[in-house]
């Protein structure tokens, strides 16, 4: 069978209201989205909120309730082997084989996807995967070390599009930035990748475009930048000699007044803010830099707490 | 079938499978020996004392025969244990055992169908269980050489003796593979598969102990595995009919109910 060429799809991964339920519990309901191809797609909720099932239900392992989807083109009901030959999945809380060294796993699973693991040496060399290392039993490994062979038996084949679950998950912060520059050559070189977390910040660093997820159901697909652009800002600025009527600055809400200090939000551009308080009076201005995080939170704005306590910044 | 799984999972087998192995030549070797030193001593004993009669007895085998003394060899609770070791531990946490640990996830992450996992590990399992027959039937052809009574051992039957044998310890495999394939931990699979060795097990060994019940040897699988009938020439083609669909019916259902299960996230 000739395999698709991802860089030829107008999307490498395509639902059309993805519905699962187990028995009453609908776990994805009619779940719509299309990712690109060379995009690295966040896949972002609490825990809980459908990430899991919906990745499964793209590999196979779970069989959909109704709608439909496709991956690298291919239909999952019907190609699921098809398109995981051409995937690189790491499950979240990955399980090894305990009495195989790294080395040895690595090895087997290569052989099991039939295809050469070619950028193993690159990638262990990137995750400071040493060849001690590597001889030892996945027994010993810490967490991290396990997760570190999770994301090469991912890549090691060097797959057209890599669905990552929670892959940072037990790495320290310096193996976190050096898989954060990892995702970023692959995107460089037009591979997909489909990343679910829930940590906030790291979508925020990593990708080019975030679904939000929550109770099974899609809640908005934003590009990043997007949602950053038009998040509202926490302002903070300080005057000398009393503070200055500020009803009429473009995008600046929830005005609070203490002393010769006012805090309040801002929505839209940061231009023409500065431009209409701009004053030899002004003493002090601290704008916090737009965070995901709290985009997120303007979505579950009204939800159950429980929705967004699931989430790590 | 896939060769990097049928390998990995001979490669995981192999020391059990050889201690196992090893113990099988023995045990085929001392059923003879028993058989040549001490039949004589049992007959005597049967024959001044008739409480030894019933003991003298188990399950299709008895002492007084080589062919008997084989059949008793191979449904001595020694050797369901060892073949039981692999046709229901083995099989039964195959995929469960994957499962529960999380292995599996990686395993299907992977371009292979579970139809052919399924089939790659019945085979392995399978294939191992042959080799431990062989190992017995093995020990006995030597023990009958040992002993002077290769003259009483139709050799020609032994391929049949193993097939049969063959059949009954695969009918456990299919059965505890299946149950493996249908649940998410190794408990329920255990149980299950060893639940359905042991009603065998049992009802053949009743029905040889209480004469009364003796019908119940009927229906286990066990009272299909008859060393002394082929020896003697006289195989009952159903007998290896009615195991041949102990295999296939289990090994039918999990290939269609496997593929259409839903795994979910390990807990």
């Amino acid at each position: 069978m000739e395999q698709p060429t991802p860089s030829r799809l107008a999307t490498v991964i395509s639902t059309q209201a993805l519905t699962k339920h187990y028995g009453r519990v609908a776990a994805l309901t009619d779940l719509t989205l299309d990712v690109r191809p060379g995009e690295i797609f966040g896949f972002l909720g609490p825990n809980g909120s459908g990430k899991s099932t919906t990745i499964r239900t793209l590999l196979g392992y779970l069989h959909a309730t109704s709608g439909s989807a496709s991956v690298l083109g291919m239909d999952i009901a019907t190609q699921s082997v098809d398109i995981r030959a051409l995937t690189g999945y790491l499950p979240g809380g990955i399980a090894l084989y305990d009495s195989l060294s790294g080395t040895d796993a690595l090895d087997y699973l290569a052989d099991l996807q039939g295809r050469v693991p070619h950028r193993r040496a690159e990638l262990c060399e990137r995750l400071q995967l040493s060849d001690a290392v590597l001889k030892r039993r996945v027994r010993d490994y810490s967490r991290g070390m396990r997760q570190k062979i999770g994301v090469v038996q991912a890549l090691q084949h060097d797959p057209e599009l890599a669905i990552l679950d929670e892959p940072t998950e037990g790495l320290d912060p310096l193996m976190q930035q050096a898989f954060y520059t990892l995702l970023d050559d692959l995107r460089g070189e037009g591979r997909t990748i489909f990343f679910s977390s829930h940590v906030l910040s790291e979508v925020e660093r990593v990708c080019d475009r975030v679904a939000i997820i929550r109770g099974g159901r899609l809640m908005a697909v934003h590009s990043v930048s997007d949602l950053l652009s038009r998040r509202r800002r926490r302002v903070t600025i300080r005057w000398r000699g009393g503070v200055p009527d500020l009803t009429e600055v473009p995008g600046l809400e929830d005005v609070r007044s203490d002393g010769d200090r006012v805090t309040a939000t801002l929505s839209g551009e940061v231009a023409p803010f500065v431009r209409a308080i701009a004053s030899p009076n002004l003493d002090d201005l601290t704008i916090e830099p737009a965070s995901l995080e709290e985009a997120f939170l303007e979505y579950y704005a009204g939800g159950e707490a429980d929705g967004v306590e699931g989430l790590d910044r | 079938m896939n060769r990097p799984l049928l390998l990995r999972t001979w490669s995981w087998l192999a020391l059990r499978g050889a201690i196992i192995g090893l113990a099988l030549v023995g045990w085929g070797w001392l059923m003879p020996f028993l058989y040549g030193q001490f039949s004589d001593l049992i007959r005597d004993m049967v024959t001044n004392n008739p409480v030894f009669e019933q003991m003298s007895s188990f399950g299709s085998g008895n002492l007084f025969t080589l062919g008997g003394t084989l059949t008793l060899g191979t449904q001595h609770p020694l050797v369901i244990s060892m073949l039981g070791i692999f046709a229901v531990g083995t099989a039964s946490t195959a995929i469960a055992g994957e499962r529960q640990r999380g292995t599996l996830e990686v395993l299907l992450a992977r371009p292979i169908p579970r139809r052919v996992v399924y089939l790659t590990l019945f085979v392995a399992i399978a294939a191992v269980i042959g080799a431990l027959l062989v190992a017995l039937l093995v020990g006995m052809y030597a023990g009958s050489a040992t002993q002077d009574l290769l003259g009483d051992l139709p050799a020609g039957e032994l391929p049949l003796v193993w097939l049969n044998g063959f059949l009954l310890w695969t009918s456990f495999v299919s059965f505890s593979l299946a149950a493996s394939a249908s649940f998410d931990r190794t408990g329920p699979a255990i149980g299950l598969s060893l639940a359905y060795l042991l009603v065998n097990y049992f009802l053949e060994i009743l029905g040889s102990l209480w004469t009364d019940v003796a019908w119940s040897q009927e229906y286990s699988l066990f009272h299909h595995f008859q060393v002394s009938e082929i020896l003697d020439g006289a195989a009952d083609p159903i007998d290896f009919v009615i195991l041949a669909v102990a295999v296939a019916v289990p090994l039918a259902w999990a290939l269609v109910v496997f593929p259409r299960r839903d795994l979910a996230a390990p807990a």
